[in-house]
């Protein structure tokens, strides 16, 4: 605008002012008139942060970014990478690759990846330290598949009151895919874990500028290898049949069913059996949840340093209204039908039930097929507001394991584990 | 003019200036110039060797307007060494205590290399313009 307005002569720059009051008298035009026949501005841009209230939105804030492999998501972070992926890409029940969300941790991460000479190591406490290529991973073991939900930790971050800092994440740190690889086990039975063993800790290329030593170098994970989650995790190269995008963990990355995913380390390269605890950052300080129900607790008792910390293991569960999501009107009298998804890492879900009175009372929802365990499970109903009028529209999922999805909010320090009940505001015009 | 005044008040006249104001009343139409008028450009296709490279050239580097004040300069030289100062707009805005543990935390758990009274500067920096009694943007 400065240089455009410089390089203008003073006739132009006459004629320029000319039309920009025009401009202005249109947009006011426009203003009252939207004031008068209360006329949106369908596509007006988003405020750029929310807070110090809850994020009322479905999404964060962010505007859209194209990264590589990708398509247009929600920018939280540029480096480290941290994309969200939007509300509708959730209408199908595996999210496409391209629309996948990421979540580095650090800014030193691969662009390229050379398959001559990477490997994926499995060392420490085993008898015969093993260096496999990827021809190696897709020739020398069985392919298993399996459809799971990946959730960061952080998911729905910006609801908690008071806020905490972090990602800022809206409903969009999720993902569901089927994962093809090998089980881990299988690799680690190969180079034959020695007995007295504890750990096995996990590391990909998520790797900082920190000093040597800390959590901004290097990030790691572990997880006790009688952990029972550790049978059913598999080494994936496979992301709903193709290669994974490189910002997803080309070449494979480990899928931890029912974990968060912390634990499903991006790009790993690194397998490591320990014979003592794992006191690396990432596993003794961070990604910790209050021993608590629900893992929730006060800011205050935080402070009064009463709060003692696990770490964070499965996912609570989730259900989530996908469409209508509000952005249309619905005349009175018209059947819709109100579509989402659910999942839960402590088991199966088996029924998810809607509200259209905020939360007083409930109908079962009609299930989608069953994609396995940890996948997310799609859900629908029927749905017709029968008066003109504003519905908030509630829904709540349970697992076969009887855990039903609350309707109390959730706070700790890290901002892990929301899973209160979600609800949509929908509004019902006049037919006639 | 008259004339065309006649021609509006005969019953054919009525009819035309009716149905145009039912027109009008069913839809408002001709609208453009929405406030979010903006794109982002397609990515052309990458073109690939087939080698063991897998390359998918640099992430776009999307650093925000910080808010103009004493210490952004230290925040530019300091915090975006290992991070984009967009960790700092993305956040919500909060309270002087936060920040003072953030910038506590960046030094003593993740080593960042800033001296005490350039972490006192960036502290204010972050304090006084992105907390929930100032942040504008």
């Amino acid at each position: 605008m400065e240089r455009m307005t410089r390089n203008i002569s003073r006739r132009n720059a006459l004629k320029f002012l000319g039309a920009a009051s025009g401009g202005l008298a249109l947009a006011n035009w426009a203003r009252s008139g939207r004031a008068s026949a209360e006329v949106p501005d369908g596509a007006k841009p988003l405020e750029s942060f929310t807070g110090p209230g809850a994020n009322p939105h479905w999404n964060s804030v962010g505007p859209y970014v194209m990264e590589p492999q990708k398509a247009p998501l929600i920018l939280l972070t540029d480096r480290a990478v941290q994309l969200e992926t939007p509300r509708h890409y959730f209408r199908t029940i595996f999210t496409p690759n391209e629309a996948f969300y990421v979540r580095w941790h650090l800014g030193e991460i691969p662009n390229s990846v050379d398959l001559a000479e990477w490997k994926l190591r499995v060392e420490g406490n085993v008898n015969k330290p093993m260096a496999f290529s990827l021809s190696d991973l897709m020739e020398k073991f069985k392919a298993v598949s399996l459809a799971a939900v990946n959730q960061c930790s952080g998911n729905s971050r910006s609801r908690m009151q008071p806020r905490v800092p972090g990602g800022q994440w809206g409903n969009g740190a999720m993902g569901n895919a089927m994962w093809t690889g090998v089980r881990l086990r299988e690799l680690l039975d190969a180079a034959g874990v020695k007995s007295g063993s504890a750990r096995v800790q996990f590391e990909g290329l998520d790797t900082g500028a920190g000093p040597k030593g800390l959590g901004s170098n290097r990030f790691m994970k572990s997880l006790d290898l009688t952990n029972a989650a550790l049978d059913d995790t598999i080494v994936a190269y496979l992301m709903n049949g193709e290669p994974l995008p490189v910002l997803n963990g080309f070449p494979v990355r480990l899928v931890v069913p029912g974990y968060f995913s912390t634990y499903w380390t991006k790009s790993v390269s690194w397998i490591r059996v320990l014979e003592t605890p794992d006191d690396n950052f990432w596993v003794k300080t961070a990604y910790r949840i209050p021993d608590t129900p629900r893992g929730t607790t006060t800011p205050e008792d935080v402070k009064a340093g009463k709060v003692k910390t696990i770490p964070i293991g499965r996912m609570p569960v989730r259900s989530f209204l996908i469409s209508p999501d509000g952005s249309s009107k619905i005349p009175a009298g018209l059947g819709v039908t109100l579509r989402g998804i659910a999942f839960s890492g402590y088991g199966k879900v088996v029924k998810v039930e809607i509200s259209d009175d905020g939360g007083s009372n409930w109908k079962a929802a009609e299930l989608g097929e069953d994609h396995g365990t940890y996948s997310f499970r799609g859900w629908q109903a029927g749905w017709t507001p029968k008066t003109p009028g504003r519905y908030s529209i509630a829904v709540r999922a349970t697992d076969e394991k009887g855990n039903v999805q609350p309707d109390e909010p959730v706070w700790n320090a890290g901002g892990y584990l929301w899973n209160k009940i979600e609800r949509q505001e929908l509004v019902a015009g006049k037919a006639n | 003019m008259k004339k065309r005044w006649k021609i509006a008040l005969t019953p054919v006249g009525v009819a035309i200036t009716l149905a145009g104001g039912l027109v009008f009343a069913q839809m408002r139409s001709g609208s453009y110039g929405s406030s979010n008028a903006t794109n982002i450009e397609q990515a052309a296709a990458p073109g690939f060797a087939p080698d063991a490279k897998y390359d998918v050239g640099p992430y776009p580097s999307l650093t925000p307007e910080l808010a103009e004040g004493d210490g952004r300069q230290e925040v530019q030289s300091f915090c975006a060494i290992c991070h984009s100062t967009r960790y700092i707009t993305m956040q919500p805005p909060l309270p002087a205590a936060t920040w003072d543990a953030e910038v506590s935390k960046m030094i003593k758990t993740y080593g960042a290399p800033i001296p005490e009274a350039t972490a006192k500067k960036i502290t204010a920096y972050l304090q006084g313009h992105y907390a929930p009694e100032n942040r504008k943007e």
